[in-house]
């Protein structure tokens, strides 16, 4: 049994293609049963998010699970396959395994180290779950690919730190008032970044958002962006007096906080600190503000560094994460290889066992005079001796490291118990694999 | 006996530290089961030692240093049950187990000269006690907080920064330790003057009783501390003196306290020496 992966991302196709592959807006579920109930193993899983449509399926037959699967793509968004499949990327087995966990680490994504994806990973698994679209294989494998989410979560800094300037002042907000509800926040002068760091705000919980500018229009459409209030800009000093966050964006050439200004207002704060974020370049607010005991000063140029620096030990985090990734996918293809020996043992178990019947049978004539009970010793007695033959060859076939050695030995096997026969009337069955060898059947 | 607390202490503290530098939420938990199992052993050699003498060991000065240390284990612990913050741990258990060293290595008779026998006392000795816990936690938080001031002041924002809590939590913990500190503080030293005055006419010869003026160094400093501890708590609130001034308030204040508490505790004072 193989793991498939055929998908398109952020890596390797625009926008527009991966728009028209997206099955996150229509029904995931129905694609995915649509999917496995094309395939000979009947399992696939769907994982499809903005950066992402992939779809994992557990197959005999890769080369005809590729086709297939690209057909299905196909015919499902109404597309001809030419429109797709030059930005189309496939993995098989080993990189599958290794393509999902790094994408269940945050490695893959567009912003590294982000957390959203995890969550995406576990409910495109859960959909195919709950339809019974997934088996043994898939199962495995997405189960393990949560459990590496969260070894690199816990084990490396991977998704540490802000990595937006917005991000990174709300970090600090955070780490000088502790909880944000309730703090008043002053926008001063309306722009992307203030806007987009007054939504963050907004979205810690903040009370009042008060914003003014020059331009009073201005003002008024960044006040219904963030559920806040327009106040007039002469107003801007009254504001200050009673702000714990201020946000100064505007295009002036000029500071328009002076020391003077932010000086005339401390003894009504009796202490309280006072954040000022300045994304204005040129800045808005004199840098000797900064110095005053209360206030903390940051500009555009301190949060970049911030971004940077976080940006930076992420990366450096890559290694350590890719090692967690790297051992995962050797243990999974440990267990997957182990598989691959299941036919055999399974038809070597059938040998034996119909060998024990057959002289069980043949010795009919000299048990029958046995009492009940006698008999029923007879046949526990041999179904041990088969069941303990067969312990060490079951668990070798398991173990063995590689696929070739696998090959050679089933075939040996084979060969050597005559068991071509029931290898081939006998698929893979999961019973089997799922009793441990030793056990006794009494 | 005393030597049990301390080893589990240390073995607390090795857990507080690994837990401060991997942020791992599991060593946290152990940092505060193990502070836990401490405390404990430590209530029990205290309970031991009371039953032993009949009254909680006040009376010789190792064993009011255990007794503080143990306090502010329990204080300690409230606090970081109460606000889910174990970045303090790392800063508090050092103190403890430097406090209980000292307290393990010079045995302390408990032997209650008659004329502390009396509720007074007792009310004098726990409040103080108290009163020093509580400063010993404000003095940390406000060490704290300056470390994590200097992170965000100076935009270096590293190792501490990331680990310590915000500026406001340590600040609002740091007020609320310094105002049951200095309540504790002023009972202490109130009942210290009563009771000293009670005890003068009843046995006038008694050194100690003697000694009870603001000439000896223990009753200067204390008088000293409460003092400091005063104006912190009118600055904060009349001067708005809070943040980094509350701080170093705290911290200055403490190393007053911990003046009192052992060198002039054991070495100078006239006063306070009842054996």
């Amino acid at each position: 049994m193989h793991v498939f992966l055929l998908g398109v991302s952020h890596q390797t196709a625009p926008i527009d293609v991966r728009e028209q592959l997206d099955f996150s807006s229509r029904d995931v579920g129905a694609a995915v049963e649509a999917l496995a109930a094309r395939y000979s193993a009947g399992e696939a899983v769907v994982l499809s998010t903005c950066n992402r449509s992939e779809i994992y399926v557990a197959s005999d037959d890769p080369a005809r699970a590729r086709q297939e699967l690209i057909d299905f793509l196909g015919s499902y968004h109404g597309l001809p396959p030419q429109a797709f499949e030059a930005h189309v990327f496939e993995h098989t087995d080993e990189d599958a395994t290794r393509h999902l966990f790094r994408v269940a680490a945050g490695l893959d994504s567009l912003v590294v180290g982000e957390p959203q994806i995890l969550g995406q990973v576990k409910d495109a698994f859960q959909v195919a779950a709950t339809r019974q679209c997934v088996g043994p294989v898939l199962t495995r494998l997405f189960h393990t690919s949560f459990g590496v989410g969260k070894r690199v979560r816990s084990e490396t800094a991977l998704g540490e730190g802000a990595i937006s300037v917005g991000f990174a002042a709300v970090a600090l907000a955070r780490k000088i008032f502790g909880r944000l509800d309730g703090r008043r926040v002053l926008v001063v002068g309306a722009g992307e970044i203030s806007t987009l760091t007054a939504q963050h705000l907004r979205a810690q919980g903040v009370g009042e958002i008060a914003i003014t500018s020059r331009t009073a229009a201005h003002a008024e459409a960044l006040a219904v962006d963030v559920d806040g209030r327009a106040i007039p800009w002469s107003d801007l000093r009254v504001a200050l007096a009673t702000a714990d966050i201020v946000i100064t964006a505007t295009g002036s050439p000029r500071p328009i906080l002076t020391r003077a200004d932010v000086e005339a207002v401390t003894s009504r704060r009796r202490g309280e600190q006072l954040f000022i974020i300045d994304i204005a370049v040129p800045r808005d607010v004199d840098a000797s503000v900064g110095e005053m005991e209360q206030v903390f000063l940051y500009n555009v140029d301190d949060l970049q560094a911030i971004v940077q620096e976080n940006l930076s030990r992420r990366s450096s985090e890559i290694v350590h994460a890719e090692t967690i990734v790297g051992e995962e996918v050797e243990r999974f293809a440990a267990w997957r290889r182990s598989r691959g020996a299941v036919p055999t043992v399974v038809a070597l178990r059938q040998r034996f066992e119909q060998i024990r019947r057959a002289e069980l049978q043949r010795l009919e004539h000299k048990l029958g005079g046995l009492t009940p009970e006698a008999r029923a010793s007879v046949d526990e007695v041999t179904r041990l001796i088969v069941e303990k033959l067969l312990l060490a060859p079951t668990s070798q076939l398991k173990a063995l490291p590689d696929e070739e050695t696998q090959i050679a030995y089933t075939e040996a096997v084979n060969r050597l118990f005559e068991l071509r026969d029931e290898a081939a009337v006998s698929p893979a069955s999961d019973e089997v694999d799922a009793e441990p060898p030793n056990r006794t059947r009494s | 006996m005393k030597i049990l607390p301390l080893l589990l202490y240390a073995v607390s503290a090795v857990a507080y530290a690994i837990h401060f530098a991997r942020r791992d939420p599991a060593a946290g938990r152990a940092a505060t089961a193990s502070l836990l199992v401490a405390a404990l052993a430590h209530t029990f050699v205290i309970g031991m030692q009371t039953m032993e003498v009949r009254h909680i060991p006040f009376a010789s000065l190792p064993n009011v240093v255990s007794t503080f240390v143990w306090l502010l284990t329990l204080s300690y612990l409230y606090l970081e049950i109460s606000t889910e913050e174990r970045a303090m741990g790392v800063f508090i258990l050092p103190i403890a187990i430097g406090l209980q060293t000292i307290s393990a290595l010079t045995p302390g008779v408990e032997k209650v000269d008659p004329v502390l026998d009396s509720p007074w006392f007792w009310i004098h000795v726990a409040s103080l006690l108290c009163a020093y816990a509580s400063f010993a936690l404000a003095a940390v938080l406000g060490l704290i907080y300056m470390l994590q001031f200097k992170e965000i002041k100076k935009k270096h924002l590293g190792y501490l920064y990331n680990r310590l809590p915000s500026l406001l939590t340590l600040d609002v913990m740091n007020s609320r330790a310094m105002t049951i500190g200095w309540v504790f503080l002023t009972v202490g030293v109130a009942v210290g003057i009563v009771w000293t005055a009670q005890a003068r006419p009843l046995s006038p010869d008694d050194p100690n009783l003697r000694a009870m003026s603001l000439d000896d160094p223990k009753i200067f400093f204390a008088v000293l501390t409460w003092a400091v501890y005063s104006f912190a708590l009118f600055a904060r609130t009349r001067l708005g003196w809070t943040g980094r001034r509350a701080a170093w308030l705290a911290t200055v204040g403490f190393l007053i306290v911990l003046l009192n508490f052992l060198p002039i505790g054991y070495f100078v004072t006239t006063s306070h020496t009842f054996q």
